[in-house]
């Protein structure tokens, strides 16, 4: 395995470990070729102030033909456009029944999809209202047209019936020590807003999966990690260790939870509760965090579930991600079987260096959420995709070194810090012979009147100097624990012991449990209705309560917010906040009413303190 | 034995503070009855000491609950909590309510009780003993697309 691979070497490699996909029923688009998908679409472009224009109509493109656009001007944007309805079928009487039935088939998988316990019912009042103005503001920012869903299914059903096939483009290259296999899954089409409850759609969706193999010196490759991708995640967490009892396999290959609509990758099947924060502005969130910091550490109180995480982030929108794992099922042996992959070895092939467009429809969304992405090598922004350059990195990889070097690498570190003690020894003796040497000078010129500048010059000299000799000692003495720490460590790996498996996951995606699942009718029926039920009791107030309209108004958001915590198990935390609320204004009524009594008290324990503390030492 | 009376001896300090709470409360209002002339009440026009004594009434069933908790810290040890809690709450809201309506001298040291009291149940040592909280793993990471 030493050295370049060959393309058929690549191909072996990634048909060994290629993963079984278990898709969530109701689903509708599957990993695909690109070539008959771009064959299938139009290519725009957008520049700046102007309408879209395009460049080649659809059926005239081609992956040869992708990449060879002119360069245009700084702000342009290319993109194809998939679901254009223009270019399904162009001059055909059929295109209108070829959308009907996508928009039938479409209603077919949505009606095999049940949603079970909606997301509003798993979340606070807070993110119910940032979740209806994420709604009204879809209505003005840029959005995958309505129709759009429907038109990808049947220009899906199209091609599928055409040559159907399940494909993914597989790129092995070597990084850090590691082979890193990559499956690229390319989807025509995602409708997790429209199909399943979801934040978006867009035209285009690239996902990914990593293997990332050892190699021992005989040459043969062990498969030691395994990365999936969701959403935007990346780092430790989204990693785990080949013998990681979460990861299910089928022989060789892993198997991945597809999550309906969004495609995003699970270990395990379940419905996942994803959150899209809301950034506060900094100003604010680094007022609520200094407050959150004296709350917790100056008065020794509780500060709420969130305690320790230290997120910027204090409101999100929540969504599901369906990854039942019910669905169609792809891989070897499996309902549906891969075909042999679309290599994309290095140097890439131009479709996938040259075309720098999003592979979708250009929306214009400042949240981009709703506009395409671009291909596997790079973002939406044109620069390079990290899990292109840096596949190690991005899973957190980076400072795991593969089984067959670690004990070198360990060995090495061993030396490297013996060194380093060495000269913190050789820094130390010599530092401190000069603290002896200015020591004795000093002495010297003790209660000489003439030489009493110089003396403070040396005098200061002697404080700085201890200091650096204390700092260099401190860091002599953690060192001596990190070698000790180190020779353990290569023990435990010359006896053949590894790391806890799952000791680098901090946060773990996690399903819904069963008791997070189990909820009554009533539960979902309150959380379905509740906001808009508080809304129009704000307005009865506002209209026949006028009277006592505060007193009300808190009474009403008081019951609701009982009621709520009570269905939600999350009485506790209501109770202590109004309490803690309640606190703080009961303490400024009584700052307010009683300002110079309070001060003169404060001033008065004050001075008995100091007068007890003081005869204590007295009577010592 | 001695470990664990040591980590119940919080949990005692809390019933007891609150069985003080109650007789202050009780205290209070003993002496807010004694304070009314109850032959020379004039119904039409109630004196604001009346006002005072009757609304003293509104603190009954945040006692009941506080002497139910202090009960159960007393005699159940690591239950109550929430009791406690809502029973300082509704204190407080009964002094907030009557410190815009009436004034009663009796609401400002009633305050400043449940404020410490409050502030000492929701301090983290007490949470911590009364609450197990759930782990790192079990927590959903944030961040979508």
């Amino acid at each position: 395995m030493a050295g370049h691979l060959t393309e058929e070497a690549a191909e072996a490699l990634l048909r060994r470990f290629e993963p079984v996909i278990r898709s969530t029923r109701g689903d509708k688009f599957y990993p695909m070729d690109v070539e008959p998908y771009v064959r299938a679409c139009s290519l725009w472009v957008q520049r700046p102030g102007e309408g879209p224009l395009c460049v080649v109509p659809g059926g005239k493109l081609s992956l040869e033909r992708l990449p060879q656009q002119p360069l245009d001007e700084a702000g342009a944007v290319h993109f194809l456009r998939f679901t254009d309805p223009r270019h399904i079928e162009p001059g055909s009487g059929a295109r209108l029944g070829r959308l009907r039935r996508g928009a039938k088939d479409l209603k077919e998988s949505r009606e095999s999809f049940r949603a079970g316990r909606g997301r509003l019912a798993r979340v606070g009042y807070v993110s119910r209202f940032a979740d209806a103005l994420y709604s009204i503001a879809l209505l003005a920012r840029g959005r995958v047209p309505g129709e759009a869903a429907a038109a990808a299914a049947a220009a899906y059903r199209r091609i599928m019936g055409g040559h159907e096939h399940y494909r993914y483009h597989g790129r092995v290259l070597r990084q850090g020590g590691w082979i890193i296999l990559q499956y690229w899954l390319f989807y025509p089409f995602n409708d997790w807003r429209s199909g399943f409850f979801g934040a978006n759609d867009h035209e285009a969706d690239w996902e990914k999966v990593f293997v990332y193999l050892s190699e021992t010196e005989a040459g043969e490759v062990r498969p030691e990690w395994v990365a999936y991708a969701a959403h935007n995640y990346t780092g430790d967490n989204l990693r785990r260790r080949w013998d990681d009892p979460e990861l299910e396999k089928v022989g060789e290959h892993p198997v991945i939870f597809v999550a309906a609509g969004s495609h995003a990758s699970y270990y395990a099947p379940g419905e996942y509760l994803t959150e899209l924060p809301v950034p506060l502005p900094r100003s604010i969130a680094r007022g609520a965090g200094a407050l959150r910091s004296f709350w917790q550490e100056k008065m020794g109180q509780f500060a709420g579930e969130h305690e320790g995480r230290g997120g910027s982030s204090y409101l999100s929108i929540p969504f599901v991600d369906y990854a039942r794992g019910d669905g169609l099922t792809i891989g070897p042996g499996q309902e549906r079987e891969w075909e042999p992959p679309r290599l994309m070895q290095d140097p890439p092939p131009a479709w996938v260096s040259g075309y720098r467009g999003l592979w979708g429809l250009y929306t214009r969304d400042p949240f981009e959420g709703e506009d395409a992405p671009a291909g596997p090598m790079y973002s939406r922004d044109k620069s390079v995709n990290r899990a292109w350059y840096d596949p190690v990195g991005w899973a957190g990889l980076d400072k795991v070194p593969p089984p067959n070097e670690a004990l070198e690498v360990v060995v090495a570190q061993q030396k490297s810090v013996s060194e380093r003690r060495e000269a913190l020894r050789a820094e130390i003796q010599a530092k401190s012979r000069q603290l002896k040497d200015l020591g004795v000078e000093a002495a010297a010129m003790r209660d000489r009147s003439h030489l009493d500048a110089p003396y403070q010059e040396t005098a200061n000299r002697i404080g700085e100097l201890s200091g650096e000799v204390d700092g260099l000692r401190a860091r002599l003495a953690a060192d001596e624990a990190v070698s000790e720490s180190l020779a353990e460590y290569a023990n435990r790996l010359r006896a053949g012991e590894r790391e806890p498996v799952r000791g680098h996951i901090s946060r773990a995606h996690r399903p819904a449990s069963e008791d997070e699942l189990r909820v009554s009718r009533v539960a979902e029926a309150w959380a379905a209705v509740s906001v808009s039920l508080m809304l129009i009791s704000f307005v009865a107030i506002a209209v026949f309560e006028r009277e006592h309209l505060i007193s009300m108004l808190v009474v009403s958001v008081a019951l609701f917010a009982f009621v709520e915590a009570g269905f939600r198990g999350r009485l506790v935390n209501l109770v202590s906040s109004a309490n803690i609320g309640l606190a703080v204004v009961a303490a400024l009524v009584l700052v307010y009413e009683f300002f110079w009594q309070l001060a003169i008290a404060a001033v008065l324990i004050l001075g008995l303190y100091v007068l007890w503390d003081n005869v204590r030492e007295l009577r010592r | 034995m001695e470990a664990d009376r040591t980590s119940y001896r919080p949990v005692r300090a809390i019933g007891l503070l609150l069985i003080l709470q109650v007789t202050g409360l009780a205290g209070f209002g003993v002496y807010e009855l004694a304070q009314v002339d109850w032959r020379g009440i004039d119904l039409l026009a109630p004196p604001r000491g009346l006002a005072e004594a009757v609304a003293f009434a509104l603190f009954a069933p945040p006692a009941v609950l506080t002497l139910l908790s202090a009960l159960s810290f007393l005699l159940l040890r690591r239950k109550g909590w929430l009791l406690a809690a809502i029973s300082q709450g509704l204190s407080l809201a009964v002094c907030l309510w009557l410190y815009t309506v009436l004034q009663p001298y009796y609401v400002y040291p009633i305050m400043a009780y449940c404020v410490l009291m409050i502030l000492y149940l929701n301090s983290h040592d007490v949470r911590a003993m009364f609450h197990v909280r759930r782990g790192a793993e079990e927590r959903n990471p944030g961040s979508a697309p």
